[in-house]
């Protein structure tokens, strides 16, 4: 199955995207996703519940966060109370070993995303200060991209040995599937199911974004 | 020329992209209009002083381009409400890119809600929004 495992939506400072756009959208444009993770900036969305919109369009929503820390955002999958008591998902200086050591006490996922980004990338950190060995997986196709991100995280991950996953970071709606990651299981329901799959690591990142359209005119 | 309405308006349409001029012309121009002349939007070497790697396009004028856009995909139709989120600069004498998508439709207000973006020379998304927009009955 495909999920998108990096978007946004409206709960997020700087999302402008509905939920329900996003399914919508899915479906309108026939986009190949079996559903999409929410990880907002900053915090775990404990409270909204799109179990409705889960039915009505027939896609899997399931939750996360993106988390700031001294190397970069990290995205966390499976946010549990333990974990949220853990440290404070507001922070934006938060040591990464401190993020890495609490999702794996807590039977979660960390995973450094766009990390061939400047500032907010893991490897431009790593150029500073050194490789942070607990980091297995990252994701190397980010929607959100410039020539050349995703090629260099596709090979800092190969030389570290890292395994990696691709997320649309999408902001607005039609920006949704542009990356994703392809599962070998047909089974993920839930995020501990997610979290499971991607400690199997039976996974892969794939690249969704539509052709250019040279439609562009000079008003 | 056929105006566009609600009905020939469907949820995925493009908008049709633009190349807008942001010349150093064009931005101390709008500036002036605005009355939002600073350094930083109409100097590219008072802008590099200040961190920027030249002149950038100030956040209004970004806005107004957008505004302009959605004029010329439909023109006489009401925008009830824009809102952008500036999350890198654009600069000025660059090539930047505009883009909009139609992401949600309510037959009973004749209204669309449509995404916007706007993208620097280097692939770098300056500027995201949505607008809703009302059409004529």
């Amino acid at each position: 199955m495909i999920l998108d495992l990096h978007t946004h939506s409206i709960k997020s400072d700087d999302g402008r995207a509905k939920v329900e756009n996003y399914c919508k959208w899915i479906r309108k444009k026939e986009i190949p996703l079996d559903g999409f993770v929410l990880t907002e900036h900053r915090q775990y969305d404990s409270e909204s519940d799109y179990r409705a919109l889960e039915d009505e369009y027939n896609l899997l929503i399931l939750k996360a966060s993106e988390v700031e820390t001294d190397y970069g955002h990290v995205l966390v999958f499976g946010v549990n109370e333990d974990l949220l008591h853990s440290f404070d998902f507001a922070n934006i200086r938060l040591p990464i070993q401190t993020v890495l050591n609490a999702a794996k006490e807590n039977g979660a996922f960390a995973a450094p995303c766009h990390p061939g980004r400047k500032r907010v990338g893991l490897f431009s950190h790593y150029e500073l200060s050194g490789p942070i060995s607990d980091v297995h997986t990252v994701e190397v196709f980010n929607g959100g991209s410039i020539p050349g991100e995703d090629e260099l995280s596709v090979k800092q991950a190969a030389i570290h040995g890292y395994k990696g996953f691709g997320g649309s970071d999408s902001h607005v709606v039609s920006r949704i599937g542009y990356c994703a990651t392809t599962f070998e299981s047909d089974s993920i329901t839930t995020v501990e199911g997610l979290v499971g799959e991607l400690q199997s690591g039976s996974f892969g990142p794939i690249s969704l974004r539509p052709e250019p359209k040279n439609t562009t005119t000079e008003p | 020329m056929k105006v566009l309405s609600y009905d020939d308006v469907e949820l995925g349409d493009d908008l049709p992209g633009e190349i807008p001029d942001v010349s150093m012309l064009k931005v101390t121009a709008f500036c002036t209009a605005a009355k939002h002349v600073f350094e930083r939007f109409v100097d590219h070497e008072a802008a590099r002083k200040e961190g920027f790697p030249a002149a950038i396009v100030p956040g209004i004028m970004s806005q107004s381009l957008l505004l302009a856009m959605i004029h010329r995909w439909a023109p006489g139709c009401t925008v009830r409400k824009i809102d952008t989120v500036f999350r890198g600069t654009l600069l000025v004498d660059s090539k930047v890119t505009m883009s909009g998508a139609v992401t949600d439709t309510d037959d009973s207000a004749r209204t669309v809600e449509v995404d916007l973006v706007i993208t620097a020379e280097d692939g770098r998304t300056g500027v995201i929004g949505t607008a809703v927009i009302e059409f004529q009955a």
